[in-house]
């Protein structure tokens, strides 16, 4: 599977959706944090500036760095973005606790904007977003 | 015409390890009693749907406290709560369902709890067996550690963490509406009462090894999981059963870790089947 925030032809079209979303602009207030987001060995990274997503980064260089990061196998991922998902991929906290997904780095950031986070899940299941 | 729900809502005082609590509680129907115990951090809201369905009010008395901390149960007038860490103890929790029972002079009822109230439901069928009818445990199991996490009270997370980690705990196919409220009333409680009630559930509530001293003979038990609960989850919940000679486990495709306010309708279908056996007892 190609996980839209890996994929070059539809990052543009993912930001623009989170950013336009009502309920990212209320979860994701005052967050200005960098996500990076792993699929197996791919890499990219979620900038949020104020709420917005000011950039999505494929393949980050060695010298960069995040708040925190999402990591999880294909299979895991393939899961967790689907539109009915099986037990225990009904959200990041679900698939961590169950240990199909790891959150790594500063545990605390990620929890405190976890609504914001799921929200962006729900959106990459949308139309056009898959 | 005002638009009336038939839910009533008072307040008893009951003492538990001498200490006076003032409970508030709702009810509905006629018939067997039974008791509802609210899951971890959140309040009876959770059954107001139970409350207000007539084919169950039509054969039980149903009665919904609010645990002391919790809704509209202020913590105590004589004690200086705020200079403790609030921690939910088993004995307390045994002692307060026994005695809020005594207290409205209820005959044998029925107990049915979720999450902290399914594993409450196991503690009640262990060590007060002759006080209950019968214990339903939904969502429970006989150890489930892992819960209290510092996350649940920490002074730089909001209670917007727990509105979208509740919301992750319930069915993704359920009424959005109800999915959310779960999450809304989780995001009111008190920053210590969940990871408080979360070391009762997931420290002191320990039946490893216990369940077999269960008789159900002396009190039918039965348990119920969501297939979607990853905090206790079908095959812990089964594993329970299977330890508890004569107990009856029901997966329920669809639901989740609260399955009375996620999704009624589609809970009801596990639990009338239930609660017809449980009125049709001597």
């Amino acid at each position: 599977m190609t996980v839209a925030f890996l994929d070059p032809l539809k990052i543009g079209r993912l930001r623009q959706s989170i950013n336009q979303d009502a309920e990212f602009k209320l979860a994701a207030r005052y967050m200005s944090e960098d996500v990076l987001f792993e699929v197996d060995k791919a890499r990219s990274i979620v900038r949020v500036r104020n709420g917005e997503i000011s950039e999505i980064k494929i393949g980050p260089s060695p010298d960069e760095s995040w708040s925190f990061g999402i990591s999880a196998p294909a299979a895991s991922w393939e899961k967790l973005l689907q539109q009915i998902p099986p037990p225990f991929f009904t959200g990041l906290n679900a698939a961590m606790m169950r240990r199909h997904l790891q959150i790594t780095g500063n545990l605390e950031l990620a929890f405190a904007y976890l609504w914001a986070l799921n929200r962006i899940l729900d959106i990459m299941k949308q139309p056009g977003n898959e | 015409m005002a638009k009336l729900e038939a839910v009533i809502g008072r307040y008893c005082y009951l003492t538990v390890d001498g200490v006076e609590y003032r409970v508030y509680f709702e009810e509905n129907g006629r018939g067997i009693p039974l008791l509802c115990q609210h899951t971890a951090g959140s309040d009876g809201r959770q059954w107001r749907h139970l409350l207000n369905d007539p084919e169950v009010t039509s054969k039980y008395r149903v009665i919904v406290p609010d645990l002391p901390y919790h809704g509209k149960s202020l913590p105590p007038q004589s004690v200086d709560w705020w200079k403790a860490e609030y921690k939910l103890t088993k004995s307390f929790f045994i002692d307060f369902l026994v005695e809020l029972k005594h207290c409205l002079e209820l005959k044998r009822p029925a107990f049915i709890g979720c999450s902290m109230g399914g594993n409450l439901a196991l503690d009640l069928a262990l060590e007060r067996p002759d006080e209950f009818k019968a214990v339903i445990g939904l969502e429970g199991a006989d150890y489930t550690p892992g819960l209290d996490i510092i996350w649940f009270n920490h002074p730089r997370i909001s209670g917007e963490f727990k509105f979208a980690n509740l919301y992750e705990s319930t069915a993704p196919a359920g009424p959005e509406n109800n999915r959310r409220e779960i999450g809304w009333v989780y995001s009111q409680s008190a920053p210590p009462v969940f990871r408080g009630d979360l070391y009762y559930y997931s420290r002191e509530h320990n039946l490893t090894g216990q369940l077999g001293r269960i008789d159900t003979s002396r009190i039918p038990v039965y348990l119920l999981c969501g297939e979607y609960d990853f905090a206790s989850t079908p095959e812990m919940c089964r594993r329970t059963a299977s330890q508890i000679k004569g107990a009856k486990y029901t997966l329920m495709e669809g639901l989740g870790h609260f399955p009375v306010a996620e999704n009624y309708q589609l809970f009801k279908r596990y639990l009338m089947p239930v609660l017809n056996e449980i009125a049709n007892m001597r």
